[in-house]
């Protein structure tokens, strides 16, 4: 049975629509993450399931039990905010144990339940504390503590991460994932974190503008994008997106002129271009290489001339932002140390069978990385 | 915040700051000085004496015997008697404004806009305005000369319910309200186990306020009350004062309340109020929310 299902669920404040028609099934024991740009409704979305904002169309269930209109205590949900939303006027042990007091369980149960959230958070130290004494990510460790010791059947996150600096977070994430290993209790969390997404998640969820845009595991939205918005949104750097038309289609074949000043061509592989079509063409940062300028090009490359503008040298991998002519600049990863010089003028070699096509509506196009 | 301050460097600006500051000390604050000095002093002292001459212990200890044993221990009556109206008015204006401002930001309903308006303007209108209106009525609920009657007029406290509706709508962090319910709080349990906790100085202010404006009430008690039995200090002192003629000038009668004995009254009333400020303060000024968010 799944643990929480949308069907077609809608939510508007006034006026406005935020969350448009939303179809999800989450399993038993899955990680869903939703990622999303900001105000795509993510948090909207959560705090619906949660019960805490009301839905205006559509169903929701948690369990097989509809919920739609159900309290947030009745949905058997706990959540973990970005604020972290601790009682200031308890200490730790009353912060975790207060879901318990209000549930009526008795004071062995709550003290057996609050230690056990405390040993597997590591927080026994500083179950006497207040709010105010703890940092940042003991707060953080509190509040999923907090969510912990009721059971609950779905644990939701939003952004529980962001506000904590970047070593930090580090841990916190993998905290996160030894937790859902060892609960192996449904979880549904809500980043604008790549790494978060990419490593936590069994499937994401890409939203954007109250839409489902994707949904998948991490390396199938990175690798197969359905659409121009999942492809600029997975994958940091970005993947480059370059605009170019439609010259000659036939046989699954087409030719594709970039719109760039040297007019480069690339052919490609694909389905359902007719000539003259305006494209866009997406290529990953990895699968592309740079060659010196006037040498020549491995086959299977097509070459687009272009000029390093700058220069990011991270010790394992270096990137380089190349203009070539194209409305924004290329992004490449090169593994390793490289000698590029801003200023220098190079060639761009893509790889013809690493090109997603998108057409102009946005969706994605048949193509041998597509489908 | 760094530990370590600038050295005071003297410049014109803060000259004048400092300057502006102690001229305001001293001309809000000698009067009082003066006024607690005086209460030590016999009565010739008083017209004698340069004004900021200290009194015995004899003159201090004369006039208290006089002021409070004055027909039968009067003066008592009259403090208890304000200590009740004070207490039960006290508890009656923050069981009624603290829920309804709470009420006011945390829910929406029909008319709340209406009723917020309405509380602004019960809250400008001078309280001695609704006096007769309040006579009339209490008068025919039989109530006007009681207890009852002015603790329930006191009771009411617009501007209670503005500033907790302030509080609430401003300073509730909205993540804590909504982790609570998610924890299991009902709407009853939002409020007294999470709410109310987290208001303690906005309680503390209200209760200020409120006593504040009870305390020093002279003009209702004037007018609901007829029995010199129930008399509040503000009243109370009144009448005992000019009953015994000692601001005016004639011919001395034997009452022996004079000059002394009417500082000591007014430092009475005074008193209170400044004992009381000094213990809410404490709570204003705690910071309730620290720990709760980011922080
Ligand atoms: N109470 C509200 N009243 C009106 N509009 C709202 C309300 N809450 C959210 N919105 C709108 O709904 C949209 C989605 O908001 P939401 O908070 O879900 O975005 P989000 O994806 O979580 O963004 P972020 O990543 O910045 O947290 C936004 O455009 C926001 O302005
Ligand atoms: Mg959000």
């Amino acid at each position: 049975m799944a643990a929480v299902e949308l069907k077609n669920v809608r939510k508007s404040f006034g006026t406005v629509d935020v969350i448009k028609g939303v179809d999800l099934t989450i399993d038993k024991g899955e990680f869903v993450v939703f990622v999303g740009a900001s105000g795509s409704g993510k948090s909207t979305l959560l705090r619906m399931i949660a019960g805490l904002e009301t839905v205006s169309d559509g169903d929701i269930l948690i369990d097989g039990k509809d919920v739609t209109f159900a309290e947030p205590s009745e949905r058997g949900i706990a959540m973990v905010f970005q604020s972290y939303a601790l009682y200031p006027h308890m200490n730790v042990y009353d912060n975790i144990a207060f879901n318990l007091k209000l549930a009526r369980f008795g004071k062995d149960e709550i003290d057996k339940r609050v230690k056990e959230a405390a040993r597997i958070l590591r927080l026994n130290e500083l179950l006497s504390r207040s709010p105010a004494q703890l940092s940042g990510g003991q707060r953080q460790r509190v509040a999923i503590g907090r969510a912990i010791v009721r059971n609950p059947k779905v644990f939701l996150f939003d952004e529980p991460l962001s506000n904590l600096d970047a070593a930090l977070r580090v841990q916190m994430r993998l905290e996160i994932e030894r937790l859902h290993r060892e609960l192996g209790t449904t979880m549904i969390y809500v980043t604008h974190d790549q790494v978060e997404a990419m490593t936590l998640a069994d499937r994401i969820v890409a939203l954007d503008n109250g839409r489902i845009q994707q949904v998948g595991p991490p390396l199938d939205l990175y690798a197969r994008p359905n659409n121009l918005f999942v492809a600029g949104f997975i994958g940091s750097p970005k993947m480059n997106l370059l605009p170019a038309k439609v010259l000659s289609a036939a046989d699954g074949k087409a030719t594709m002129g970039l719109d760039t000043s040297s007019g480069t061509k690339v052919d490609l592989t694909t389905r359902g271009a007719s000539i003259g079509d305006a494209v866009t063409l997406g290529v990953r940062p990895e699968t592309l290489e740079v060659v010196a300028a006037g040498a020549a090009v491995p086959a299977g490359l097509t070459a687009l001339p272009a000029r390093v503008e700058s220069v990011e040298r991270l010790g394992n991998i270096t990137y380089a932002y190349l203009d070539g002519g194209t409305p924004e600049v290329i992004t490449v990863q090169v593994m390793g140390h490289s000698d590029l010089q801003p200023g220098q003028e190079v060639q761009v070699g893509l790889r013809s069978d690493q090109v997603h096509v998108f057409d102009a509506a946005g969706a994605v196009m048949a193509s041998a990385v597509g489908r | 915040m760094s530990s370590r301050t600038a050295p005071m460097r003297l410049n014109l600006g803060r000259f004048v700051v400092f300057a502006t500051l102690a001229f305001a000390v001293c001309f809000y604050g000698i009067p009082l000085l003066w006024l607690f000095i005086a209460g030590t002093r016999s009565e010739a002292s008083l017209l004698t004496d340069p004004p900021f001459a200290l009194g015995t212990w004899e003159a201090f200890s004369r006039t208290w015997t006089n002021l409070t044993t004055y027909n039968n221990f009067q003066i008592l009556t009259w403090a208890g008697n304000s200590l009740i109206y004070s207490v039960g008015g006290v508890l009656l204006s923050l069981i009624a404004s603290i829920p309804g401002g709470y009420a006011l930001a945390q829910s929406e309903f029909p008319g709340r806009k209406l009723i917020l308006t309405l509380t602004l303007i019960a809250m400008i209108t001078p309280s001695t305005a609704v006096v007769l209106p309040i006579f009339l009525e209490l008068n025919l609920l039989g109530l006007s000369n009681t207890y009852a009657g002015l603790i329930l007029a006191s009771g009411f406290f617009p501007f209670g319910v503005y500033l907790t509706y302030v509080y609430f709508s401003t300073s509730l962090p909205k993540g804590v309200m909504d982790s609570a319910r998610v924890d299991g709080a009902n709407r009853f349990q939002l409020f007294t186990r999470i709410a109310l906790p987290l208001a303690r100085p906005i309680i503390a202010l209200v209760a200020f306020f409120s006593f504040l404006a009870i305390w020093s009430n002279y003009f209702l008690a004037f007018v609901l009350l007829s029995d010199d039995k129930l008399y509040n200090l503000p009243v109370g002192l009144t009448a005992l004062v000019s009953g015994s003629g000692a601001l005016s000038n004639l011919p001395s009668n034997d009452v022996p309340i004079k000059k002394p004995e009417v500082v000591l009254a007014a430092i009475l009333v005074v008193l209170p109020v400044l004992l009381i400020f000094m213990a809410a303060q404490r709570f204003v000024r705690s910071g309730m929310l620290s720990g709760a968010e980011k922080g």
